[in-house]
């Protein structure tokens, strides 16, 4: 009941003065835009790196030589490694129970010609026709190779967005026939678009069958593979099982660690979040600091707001507002402006971000947890700032108050 | 029925290194329906003991009973209510809120103390109509003149039926003519059966209140039947 009519006080207050409260407003909404830009930015790009590695598949992982480095040293570290040969793929296959699919991979760069659009080394990865179920590949038009074309060396080619891109522009690539490094390829199928870092190919990528590659590259020396246990539950134990089966098949001595590289979507969104973590928390930071400065704002229009309503204070205190009654006045003065301004400031916030993201072909759809966050915040700054005035107006002496020119 | 009781209260303020004693103990009595005045020169401490009485501050030294309820000693919030329920204000500068209606000033007391909207409203409109200004009840204090602000502020000391309305200086703002309306409205209040306590340092006043205590010094220096009361002997 009270409270309710406190809450009015407030309100109206806030619009007796309202250049004042229009200017406390628009430093909360700087402050509250630039941290909900940040977060939300942040939460996009982390929702496409998370996007773009469940291509993995949750029960997938991948076998390389070298799988990630996170420094040169490492790099060159790693260059010295052997390579994973075919053998390892039916040693996976016959040893590891706990493995459904061995899927392998060859890459090697070649020249791509479509009538005259002409393009130098871009990757060709050689793929058997079950690595289409392994790693999640998403199809946008066409089909993938199958075993039969697999096995009868057709040649073939499923092609990924930025390829099409680059060589049929406003063309339907389905049926035509490319070059790679001169011999001719049908396109069978082309893959969906993929975010912002999934495609790390400026010039794109084109699948071929794995015996097509053979054919033409030679018999792979080096490849990678892509693993599938037979269920999400047994993902660790069947990367136990291939890491003990290679270890042995390598020789590699018990007191050395594994010289090749298993991954998971997990251990990959680790690695990066490892590594961008302290990036993330200088962005949060820095933009925080317009928020401690709107918060600031709101600190000392409150204050100036207090003692120019000193005598109003006195008048409702001798009229019998309690401590509390004058503490929530105020209280709700600042929460209000706080409130506003941060719903305000998730909005625009958003839009930035959004406007962002579209700048690397990003989407971000709003989130409640980034909703929430903002409003949290804002309401935080208004009771972090806005308890001090408050409480230095509840606790006004109401004789000096009375007598306050 | 006693209503207000004070003995021995002491006010003592330390200004730097002096202590000045505002109130020397002050020991006086006050029955319910009384109308008195408190009479003194600036710097006597009659503002002083008004605060105290109407409490606003609390004493020093001695205790004060207000109702049997022994009010010294309680604090900020006790205080508060004992405000809310046991006094109402009349200012010399009125103390209206400037932005508010003459109506929202009145109902202020009763928000305090939580009484629902629409009873406020009926409760605020009711005493506006016991001053005379129920066609004046939207305005804002600078809508009205000086004679009709006091009796805003003389309803809003009504409205929450107090055990006292405590006037300080209620027409040193007013000019004469207003001044005697004014002070007619508080002799019909008294006639009701109100209790009037009045602080002022003229005589004009003062003469309208059926017991005058003169202060001097921040002490009683005499309690003396007031002139009317000599008059028309009640």
């Amino acid at each position: 009941m009270i409270t309710g009519s406190l809450f009015k006080i407030a309100v109206d207050a806030l619009r007796a003065n309202k250049l004042r409260s229009g200017l406390t407003l628009l430093g909360v909404i700087i402050g509250v835009t630039s941290v909900m830009t940040i977060v939300s930015a942040l939460q996009g790009m982390q929702d496409a790196i998370e996007e773009d590695l469940s291509q993995f598949g949750p029960s997938t992982f991948m076998v390389a030589r070298i799988g990630m480095a996170m420094s040169d040293e490492e790099f060159f570290e790693k260059l010295k490694r052997k390579p994973i040969t075919m053998k390892s793929v039916s040693l996976i296959e016959k040893g590891c129970s706990l493995c459904s699919k061995v899927s392998p991979r060859a890459n090697t760069g070649a020249r791509v010609k479509y009538k005259d659009q002409a393009l130098r080394n871009v990757m060709i990865s050689g793929v058997t026709a079950d690595a289409f179920e392994v790693v999640e590949v998403q199809l946008a038009q066409g089909r993938f190779h199958t075993p039969d074309e697999d096995r009868m060396r057709r040649p073939v080619a499923f092609i990924s967005d930025k390829l099409r891109e680059n060589l049929f522009e406003g063309v339907d690539p389905l049926g035509k026939e490319i070059t790679i490094n001169g011999r001719k390829y049908t396109v069978i199928g082309t893959e969906k678009k993929s975010g912002p870092f999934g495609d790390n190919q400026e010039r794109g990528y084109a699948y071929i069958p794995m015996s097509t590659y053979a054919t033409q590259f030679g018999e792979p020396s080096r490849i990678m593979l892509a693993v599938k246990a037979v269920s999400v539950g047994a993902l660790q134990d069947a990367m136990d099982q291939t890491r003990m089966i290679l270890r042995s098949q390598r020789h590699v001595p018990f007191d050395k660690p594994d010289d090749f590289d298993i991954l998971t979507a997990d251990i990959v969104l680790d690695v990066i979040n490892g590594f961008t973590r302290i990036l993330r928390l200088a962005l949060i930071g820095i933009s925080s600091i317009s928020l401690v400065v709107g918060g600031i704002v709101v600190m000392n229009i409150m204050m100036v707001s207090v003692t120019e309503r000193t005598r109003e204070i006195g008048i409702r205190k001798s009229l019998g507002a309690r401590q509390k009654h004058i503490l929530l006045q105020f209280l709700f003065e600042s929460l209000m402006v706080t409130l506003a301004g941060g719903i305000l400031g998730i909005v625009l916030g958003f839009l930035a971000a959004k406007g962002l993201m579209a700048k690397i072909d990003m989407n971000l759809a709003p989130s409640i947890a980034a909703i929430s966050l903002g409003l949290a915040i804002s309401g935080g700054v208004g009771l972090f700032f806005g308890i001090y005035p408050a409480m230095k107006a509840a606790r006004l002496d109401p004789v000096k108050a009375l007598s306050y020119e | 029925m006693t209503l207000i009781e004070t003995s021995d209260l002491w006010k003592t303020y330390q200004m730097g290194a002096e202590t000045i004693h505002a109130l020397r103990g002050v020991s006086i009595q006050i029955q319910k329906g009384e109308y008195v005045a408190i009479m003194g020169p600036s710097g006597s401490g009659k503002s002083t003991l008004m605060n105290l009485i109407g409490c606003l501050d609390t004493a020093s030294k001695g205790d004060y009973r207000l109702n049997g309820k022994l009010v010294s000693g309680m604090n900020d919030d006790e205080l508060a209510a004992i405000r809310n329920r046991e006094i109402g204000f009349v200012f010399q500068t009125f103390n209206l809120l400037p932005r508010a209606t003459a109506l929202h000033n009145v109902e202020l007391p009763l928000i305090y103390n939580g009484t629902p909207a629409r009873e406020r409203n009926e409760k605020a409109r009711l005493a506006l109509t016991k001053v005379q200004l129920d066609d004046r009840m939207m305005h804002k204090p600078s809508e009205l003149s000086g004679g009709q602000r006091q009796r805003v502020a003389i309803a809003r000391a009504l409205v929450n039926n107090p055990s006292i309305i405590l006037a300080d200086e209620p027409t040193g703002n007013l000019d004469s003519k207003t001044s005697e309306d004014i002070m007619l409205l508080f002799d019909h209040l008294y006639n009701q059966g109100n209790t009037i306590i009045t602080v002022t340092h003229e005589r004009d006043i003062a003469n309208h209140a059926h017991r005058v205590l003169s202060i001097l010094d921040g002490q009683i220096a005499s309690d003396q039947a007031g002139a009317r009361q000599k008059a028309l002997t009640h």
